[in-house]
């Protein structure tokens, strides 16, 4: 049971539509001039919490369970993943600081240096980073963040 | 004015110096985010869509269009090279396309695809600049009740082509619906579970859940099957089909053409619809149906003529109605929505120069493909062999950055972040993410008519099923629904849950 996937993913969904649910409560479900705000938000996720625990009831059939061990990869694929991840996860906390290219720049060798040589790195994230910036604030006069001297 | 004289103004504007670049250099976006593994349609057109801030917007939906259409024809190059659908239509393709090219015959697919798609695109747009202008009136006669019913019979639509099972397309369907329910709520203009936090005063952005969960979570599922097995794509030589071929391929391609134009009318359905039902058909008037799979060339002109005239007569409902049929129509009406175009029947009215640029620069951007397909298609073969591990990055750097413009905020990058990994954790579960998209866009619109037809109607949701036109949608929705369940029950859903996998 602990070991299925989809049952847990069935979870956080009932947990979402219970969630949106109760907030429905906080406001008005039907006002003089017909629906209010609370009303379709109310119905939405009733449906929903009704679904997700067919879903988890579907999921735990036999043909249909989906360990975490077949739906997840293992070992350097699953590294690899949470670098991604880790690697916006790092432009997010530094940006503000850094400025956009020196954070751009490190996020894209978090990325490449894994696969590919140091120099090619090297030279595809200063570039890619360089020619964004360009573009967006640049070209297009869209703020990106930036450092003290303003990069 | 005539439509004639219309179109004409619409050249006019296209053939300028600067819209001519812009549908060029979208058609070769869309021409690479359909080459590209790791990226779909919906992604390329969402991750461009910031940099169209500045421009004006026709430029902006002619660029964007052309990304859409154009990746339509890209998809079918890595599909026939080396089986991994750029797209989800191009699945199909790869049926007979890839046996094709094992066969040597490459070339010939990636041809006769140029061609099918250039005559499905062609025709459909021809379509929609005749039968268009006549709906204007049509839709006019649309009020609440039969929006909501027809936006009802897109979401029954959605649920029941959504993938493997009705539980699961609901899911997706009603995820989207709620996660538009967060911010400004219409007509009382409530603000919804905000939760004190600035940021959602104005709710999620649609920009951020399609970069999300079409580009980042396209690219956590690819690394992991890149990682595993790379690719290496054959050459391609010889484009054009041999004599006794031409008869049937150009039966197939007249076939998709009508067949693609008109699901791309019905709201909810996906480009794979009239691809499947494309090969489905052709395989069943085939002399000899057993050829199928072993590189008919019917199976590649068939679907791929079908996907592309979807794509135009995808227009309809979107320039006259504002409803959205597939996820990436969802993206171009979110960038409509942008630029200060409300989709619907008054665009064709206010908005008329806007609307026949568009369509004037899709003859333009078909031909351009055309011509990039036909005497080019051994360079774009190459580009599919740039490797993955280079371009990830690239695409995560574009994605930051674009995301970040939405609204100079880092607040949308972790919107980014969280949709991607939602999007990657459904997908593992089965459950369907282009709907959580569409119906995100179709939401408010939703709650919106509902509101109006009892505004209307003082409270009574009577007129919804007895107004002739709605009552008809809502038939359609209440089949719908009850024909996928029952389609689940007896196990029998058709062979598109397989196409998915």
């Amino acid at each position: 049971m602990l070991k299925n996937y989809a049952m847990w993913i069935g979870l956080l969904v009932f947990g979402f539509a219970a969630m949106m649910f109760y907030g429905s409560f906080s406001m008005q479900y039907y006002g003089p001039y017909g629906p209010g705000p609370g009303f379709f938000p109310r119905w939405i996720s009733g449906v929903l919490a009704a679904v997700a625990l067919l879903y988890i009831g579907d999921s735990i059939r036999k043909e249909k369970r989906i360990s975490f061990a077949e739906a997840f990869p293992t070992g350097v694929v699953l590294v690899r993943l949470l670098t991604i991840v880790a690697s916006i996860l790092i432009f997010i906390f530094i940006a503000p600081f850094t400025g956009y290219i020196i954070a751009s720049v490190l996020v894209m060798l978090m990325l490449l240096l894994p696969d590919v040589k140091w120099y090619t790195s090297v030279a595809v994230a200063v570039s890619v980073s360089l020619a964004l910036f360009f573009v967006f604030d640049t070209f297009l006069n869209i703020p990106l963040p930036a450092n003290a001297l303003g990069w | 004015m005539d439509t004639f004289g219309l179109l004409m103004e619409g050249f006019a504007i296209a053939l300028s110096w600067d819209n001519l670049l812009y549908a060029l250099i979208g058609v070769s976006v869309g021409m690479l985010v359909g080459i590209l593994p790791g990226l779909g349609p919906s992604a390329g057109t969402a991750l461009l869509i910031p940099l169209t801030f500045g421009m004006d917007p026709t430029s902006a939906i002619v660029m964007l269009a052309a990304i859409f259409y154009g990746s339509m024809y890209g998809g079918t190059i890595t599909t026939v090279l080396v089986n991994v659908p750029g797209e989800a239509a191009s699945v199909i393709t790869g049926l007979d396309g890839y046996p094709m090219a094992q066969q040597g015959r490459a070339g010939v697919a990636l041809g006769i695809s140029a061609i099918g798609s250039f005559i499905g695109g062609v025709v459909a747009i021809i379509g929609v600049v005749l039968v268009a202008p006549m709906m204007v009136k049509f839709a006019l006669s649309f009020g609440p009740p039969e929006f909501f019913a027809l936006i009802l019979f897109g979401l029954t639509m959605v649920v029941g082509l959504a993938g493997k099972s009705v539980i699961r397309g609901m899911i997706a369907v009603l995820i989207g619906l709620l996660l538009a329910m967060y911010g400004m709520a219409p007509s009382s203009g409530v603000v919804r579970y905000s939760f004190g936090i600035t940021h959602l005063i104005d709710g999620f952005n649609f920009v951020t859940i399609a970069m999300g969960l079409f580009g980042l979570s396209e690219i956590l599922i690819g690394m992991e099957q890149q990682l595993k097995n790379p690719i290496k794509p054959p050459a391609v030589k010889g484009m054009f089909p041999s004599r006794k071929e031409w008869k049937p391929s150009a039966a197939s391609i007249g076939r998709g053409t009508v067949l693609g134009f008109f699901m791309g009318l019905i709201p909810g359905t996906s480009s794979v619809v009239p691809a499947l039902m494309s090969y489905s058909m052709e395989k069943r008037l085939a002399k000899d149906p057993s050829r199928f799979g072993k590189g008919a060339i019917e199976g590649v002109a068939g679907p791929e003529t079908a996907n592309n005239s979807f794509t135009g007569g995808a227009l309809i409902p979107l320039f006259l109605l504002g409803i959205p049929s597939s996820a990436t129509m969802a993206v171009l009406m979110g960038a409509f929505i942008l630029h200060g175009l409300q989709p619907g029947p008054t665009l064709f009215i206010q908005h008329s120069d806007f609307v026949w640029a568009v369509l004037a620069s899709m003859f333009i951007g078909n031909a351009m493909l055309l011509f990039m397909n036909l005497p080019m298609a051994g360079m774009w073969a190459k580009i599919a062999s740039v490797p993955f591990k280079l371009l990830f990055p690239i695409i995560i750097a574009v994605s930051i950055v674009g995301t970040y413009s939405i609204s100079n905020s880092l607040w949308d990058v972790g919107g980014l972040l969280f949709f991607g990994l939602v999007g990657y954790l459904f997908k593992k579960a089965d459950i369907p993410v282009a709907p959580i998209a569409l119906t995100f866009i179709l939401g408010v619109m939703m709650e919106e008519a509902l509101l109006q037809t009892l505004a209307i109607y003082k409270g009574s949701f009577l007129p919804i099923f007895t107004r002739p036109l709605a009552g008809t949608l809502m038939a359609m929705s209440v089949i719908a629904l009850s024909l996928s369940i029952y389609a689940g029950f007896k196990n029998k859903k058709d062979n598109l849950a397989d196409s998915e996998a």
